[in-house]
């Protein structure tokens, strides 16, 4: 116990430390970095435009003082404008670190200064998880694996500007959830039959809707309205939905495989029509939560630009059709591949268990 | 995508077979829920305040609905709503020190035609963000281990609290590192386009650090990890208590 609570202090003083020193890190930047000393309104504009939004638009004087550069120490001052909705602007504060950019001959802000909040969450992540008794090695390893091929990943389609974005997703994927089946289950049969399952199921259920969906030409779906218009569009999407749908899927395999293994270990001379049977019965209950998980985060990600359309003026229709089409695609491909890894995971391991 | 739907709807219907009305029904609910939500906000309403009742809903559909064990359902309700709340807790001072709002230069082109002066407040748009990306993965984690560890207690006879803890986390070591998983992929999913748009932007090391797009990503991620990570002493701690009450009144008696 005591040995656990220095651990804990060690690991507690370790990510302040870290925090800490994001705090003091300006001089690793090459831009000017200030620390805001003093906020003014300077004036105030109260507007109602066209579709009855009242909002309202500031003009701040920022006084800050220069943490870097040769001129450190030095008071600077510049002006900000930003409306109360904060859509793209910031209101700045006292006490917070803005990074800015030289404009003529005085000073614009560029952007707030994000890393110490970003290290400090990161820190509590670590420290929560060594306050608990879990098997952490796993996750960081697992963790740390899986980051380092996705930065392999991103490496290898700026290099090849998006040209082989798609088989490229699928080798990224095909590795991805490897690393994670044999960090969590070992190099075991039940991974090997999890793993052939799920690389099963997802591409059935991606080629299937591919067909369904290219029978009436991607009609209803704004493939051009992506992230950041990015091309190919086709790719693009479906990249998304293949990282999207894999972590939930590897779950359910990983479920109904290690269930059925069970259900051997209990009755041995169990038949295999029983054990799919068994394998559809489990999986069932699995089928809502999971769909659940990929609708909240995909309509999570959306929200900003839906309320922008809903705010201009645009109906409700209209801005489900232009923001969630995709999404709501994405999530359709998903809960078929959901669907289809119940029979899919129960048929392969059903087979596999009875024979060994 | 008519089409699409159709085709989630026959396999669903397929391999689950009358159960899958259910399922369909909750995800009805669910959705309507959320766009309810969207509605609500955009005609002004306080976003926090309606986040909150819109999430309590959506637990309540999501967990009473796919859980048959009336138990089970009680304590793994009582668990997401629990972590709900610390999730709205430890987001609103982050995002308010790391002012991750609305969207960043990186939205530029689509923005074109907006009017940006919504009227919304975007800096609590961002805390709603969080919370309802993780309604989906707190009411399945907590089920599970609920779940779980309701199995392993109810073939005991005797019941300490280090051991529920203990029991608790072997369950939830192999969850975590599904949700983790998941969550992990999908911030895959939703960052390779942006990272790609500032590879071409010619971003250095710090601007990324520091991009509002990517923090608020990674925030996400991590936010909804935390939630993850505290489901398990809290079930563990609430089928104790339960189980406690129940040896109790047995004793009683």
């Amino acid at each position: 116990m005591k040995k656990n609570i220095r651990l804990l202090v060690i690991v507690g003083l370790i990510v302040l430390f870290a925090t800490s020193l994001t705090y003091f890190d300006s001089f690793l930047y090459h831009d000017p970095v200030v620390k805001v000393e003093n906020v003014a309104i300077t004036s105030k504009q109260t507007s109602t435009d066209e579709y009855k939004n009242t909002d309202t638009e500031y003009t701040q004087k920022v006084r800050a003082k220069l943490l870097n550069t040769d001129k450190r120490g030095q008071t600077v001052s510049f002006r900000n404008t930003y409306y109360n909705s904060q859509l793209t602007d910031t209101k700045y504060r006292v006490g917070q670190q803005v990074i800015l950019t030289k404009s003529g001959k005085g000073y614009a802000a560029k952007n707030v200064k994000r890393d110490t909040p970003l290290v400090f969450t990161f820190g509590l992540v670590i420290f929560l998880l060594y306050c608990m008794k879990f098997d952490r090695r796993k996750l960081f390893i697992s963790v740390l694996i899986n980051v380092v091929i996705y930065f392999g990943y991103l490496q290898i389609i700026i290099g090849t500007h998006n040209s082989i974005l798609l088989p490229l997703t699928a080798v990224t994927a095909l590795l991805i959830s490897a690393t994670a089946l044999l960090v969590i289950l070992g190099p075991t049969y039940s991974a090997l039959m999890a793993y052939s399952s799920t690389v099963i199921s997802t591409t059935i259920a991606i080629l299937l809707s591919v067909f369904v969906l290219s029978m009436t030409g991607y009609s209803g779906m704004h493939l051009e309205l992506d992230d950041f218009e990015l091309q190919p569009y086709l790719g693009v999407f479906l990249s998304q939905v293949l990282f999207g749908v894999l972590g939930v899927i590897l779950d359910e395999t990983m479920d109904i495989s290690s269930s059925l293994i069970e259900m051997k270990k209990e009755v041995t001379d169990v038949s295999a029509k029983t054990l799919f049977k068994s394998g559809i019965n489990i999986g069932r209950e699995l089928i809502g939560p999971l769909i659940n998980i990929l609708l909240f985060i995909v309509i999570a990600g959306n929200l900003n630009v839906v309320l922008l359309y809903l705010s201009n003026g645009n109906s409700v229709s209209y801005t489900l059709n232009m923001t969630l089409s995709l999404g709501i695609a994405q999530l359709l491909i998903s809960a078929i591949g959901i669907v289809l890894t119940v029979p899919i995971t129960s048929f392969i391991s059903s087979k596999v268990i009875t024979r060994r | 995508m008519l089409y699409l739907f159709a085709t989630f709807v026959v396999l669903l219907l397929m391999v689950t077979g009358t159960r899958g009305l259910t399922l369909l029904f909750g995800l009805g609910i669910n959705v309507i829920s959320v766009i309810a939500l969207l509605v609500l906000i955009a005609d002004g309403f306080n976003i926090l305040v309606t986040t909150g009742i819109i999430a309590i809903v959506i637990l309540v559909v999501a967990i009473y609905m796919n859980v048959e064990n009336g138990n089970t359902a009680n304590t793994a309700f009582q668990t997401s709503l629990l972590i709900m709340i610390f999730i709205l807790l430890i987001t609103i001072p982050l995002e308010y020190w790391a002012s991750a709002q609305g969207m960043g230069p990186e939205n530029q082109d689509e923005l074109e035609s907006f009017s940006l002066a919504a009227g919304i407040s975007f800096p609590q748009l961002a805390i709603a963000i969080i919370v309802i990306n993780s309604l989906g993965v707190i009411s399945e984690t907590s089920v599970a281990i609920t779940s779980g560890l309701n199995e392993i207690v109810s073939n005991k006879p005797t019941l300490t609290p280090t051991e529920i803890f203990n029991d608790g986390f072997s369950v939830g070591n192999k969850i975590l590192n599904t949700q983790t998983n998941t969550l992990l992929f999908n911030f895959f999913s939703a960052t390779f386009p942006l990272f790609f748009l500032i590879h071409s932007l010619g971003y250095k090391f710090t601007d990324i650090l520091n991009d509002k797009l990517v923090v608020a990503e990674i925030l996400t991620t991590l936010i909804c990890t935390i939630g993850v990570i505290l489901t398990v002493p809290i079930t563990s701690f609430l089928v104790y208590h339960k189980a406690n009450k129940v040896k109790l009144r047995k004793t009683d008696n």
